[in-house]
């Protein structure tokens, strides 16, 4: 299935729930809704024509004023791969584990919440691993967070 | 706990790293025992955090380069390479004919010398000092065919947004061809070593054997994935640069188990040779490098762009914000990441022997997982 089949079946099979985002060349890139996301994730897991069964990544991003979090999955048998996002406020900021659909999404949902502080809803083992334990300054990838000894790179 | 009616047992903590050698870097593992069998086993990471990603945000795009070397420093060829493959996807750059070979031969040849280390540390690991040598002792020549293109042994930034650095001194090919010539032979060596050796056998055999809906469901990736029996690798299945041009075959595993790992990375060594001797032979001449500005600004937009590196399935994702010469997130993502993620399922009821084995045969490395 090349980009436009792609997202023309996702748009046709979701059409209330998703967005798209203009892209360019690159692997399509949707919107979704939080509260869409357990049953969004469930759909494309059990969909024969998608067939997602990896999760490559998640990644959160902290635009300045919000949270995006970007799910980007492919599938093994299809030759599939593209991204959806969910933005939510700055002020508690919260999501579902995707765990019970990739179990693999663990580490990359504990990470989400110890370098941004999003909470993850139904986790289970939200604890400190990349940060030492008795870190007490937030959260270094918000973009607010600075230290005294972070030093800038000069302007060119 | 009791294992027989007779005998009374009682479980007991082990605390595994951060500084063991077998952990190829620093982590740590807090193990719970009985006896000598591994009852639970955590990984605790987070020692080689060296902030990467947010040391990113801060810098230009070419300015990045150096910092992606250190992602995972075994294969660093690959880490800019993916670094440069979303930035020019993001702003439609487009790298020239010459560049694009370059690159290819420079990723397998930094494929192949990351399998030997591999190859060389599992052996030491499991109790084999010659495979240590030998291994080393090609990996140099694949470093000495580097650091006459670059200069540099382990951390290259070589290829760059928009091409590679410099073009490869006229030396270069004789010697890459002489390496090819005698690599193959080599590797029958290897083979000789350890395929038939009673003590491998029974060290990998039928061990750490990872089911393949457990490992597609961590996300595992790469040699470990396909040893599990899923024939998938992004060169043939989400092709990217002209890997599409290449004749080469993708092995896969039947068992999943320490042993068809083993078997299954010294094919790829054979394969990523052939790719490496067809890529010289259709090497084009042109332009090496398009030219880019060290401050431009790529269009506002994102993307996640993946490539298939030694250790899996390894990511960039850039968001850029539109007008400014500096991504606003990078996000790496490693394979390690998601096979350190497993390990805790398949060493449960193993040894403690067996755990070291399966740490080696999954390739972790550490940076790639703390970044």
């Amino acid at each position: 299935m090349d980009r436009t089949e792609l997202t023309k079946y996702l748009l046709d099979r979701f059409s209330d729930k998703l967005q798209l985002l203009d892209t360019g060349k690159a692997e399509p890139v949707f919107i979704l809704k939080a509260e869409n996301l357990l049953e969004f994730c469930r759909t494309i897991k059990a969909d024969d024509t998608l067939a997602i069964d990896f999760l490559c990544n998640i990644a959160a991003v902290d635009t300045g004023d919000l949270f995006e979090i970007v799910y980007s999955v492919a599938s093994t048998k299809n030759r599939i791969r593209f991204d959806f996002k969910i933005t939510m406020p700055y002020e508690n900021a919260e999501i579902d584990s995707i765990q019970e659909f990739w179990a693999g999404a663990n580490w990359h949902e504990r990470e989400v919440w110890e370098l941004f502080g999003i909470n993850i809803r139904n986790h289970g083992n939200l604890t400190r691993f990349l940060l030492p334990d008795d870190w007490n300054q937030g959260f270094p990838m918000r973009k607010n967070w600075d230290a005294p000894d972070f030093v800038r790179m000069p302007e060119l | 706990m009791t294992t027989t009616k007779a005998l009374h047992t009682e479980e007991f903590l082990v605390n595994m790293g951060p500084h063991h050698p077998s952990t190829h870097g620093v982590c740590r593992f807090l193990l719970t025992m009985d006896g000598e069998v591994v009852v639970k086993a955590v990984p605790y990471i987070g020692y080689l955090h060296r902030a990467l990603e947010k040391i990113c945000e801060n810098r230009t795009y070419p300015q990045c380069l150096p910092i992606l070397d250190r992602f995972e420093y075994c294969t660093s060829m690959s880490c800019e390479y993916a670094f440069c493959l979303a930035t020019e996807k993001l702003a439609g750059i487009q790298a020239p004919e010459r560049a694009e070979y370059l690159r290819v031969i420079m990723l397998e040849l930094n494929r192949i010398a990351s399998h030997l280390i591999w190859f060389g540390t599992t052996s030491l690991d499991l109790g084999a000092i010659t495979p240590f040598l030998y291994g080393f002792r090609e990996r140099e020549d694949i470093l000495d065919l580097f650091e006459m293109t670059c200069g540099q042994r382990l951390t290259y930034n070589y290829i760059r947004i928009g091409g590679v650095s410099r073009d490869v001194p006229p030396e270069f090919i004789p010697k890459a061809k002489e390496f090819l010539d005698k690599f193959p032979a080599k590797i029958e060596d290897y083979v000789k070593l350890l395929n038939e050796n009673p003590i491998w056998m029974i060290r990998n055999q039928n061990v750490g054997i990872l089911p393949r809906e457990m490992a597609l469901s961590y996300g595992v990736s790469g040699p470990v994935l396909r040893a599990s029996g899923i024939k998938f690798d992004i060169r043939k299945d989400d092709p990217y640069s002209i890997y599409d041009r290449f004749d080469f075959n993708i092995p896969t595993g039947k068992v999943g188990d320490c042993y068809d790992r083993y078997l299954l990375r010294i094919e790829e060594m054979r394969q990523s040779s052939r790719i490496v001797r067809q890529a010289l032979e259709q090497l084009p001449s042109g332009e090496i490098k398009t030219k880019v500005s060290a401050n431009f600004k790529p269009p506002k937009g994102e993307v996640y762009s993946r490539i298939e590196n030694s250790r899996g399935e390894m990511g960039i994702y850039i968001q850029s914000p539109g007008d400014s010469k500096k991504p606003l997130r990078v996000k790496m993502r490693g394979g390690s990441y998601n096979h350190l993620q497993v390990m805790p399922e398949i060493v449960k009821g193993g040894k403690i022997a067996d755990l070291v084995a399966v740490m080696a045969s999954m390739d972790i490395i550490m940076p790639e997982v703390d970044r």
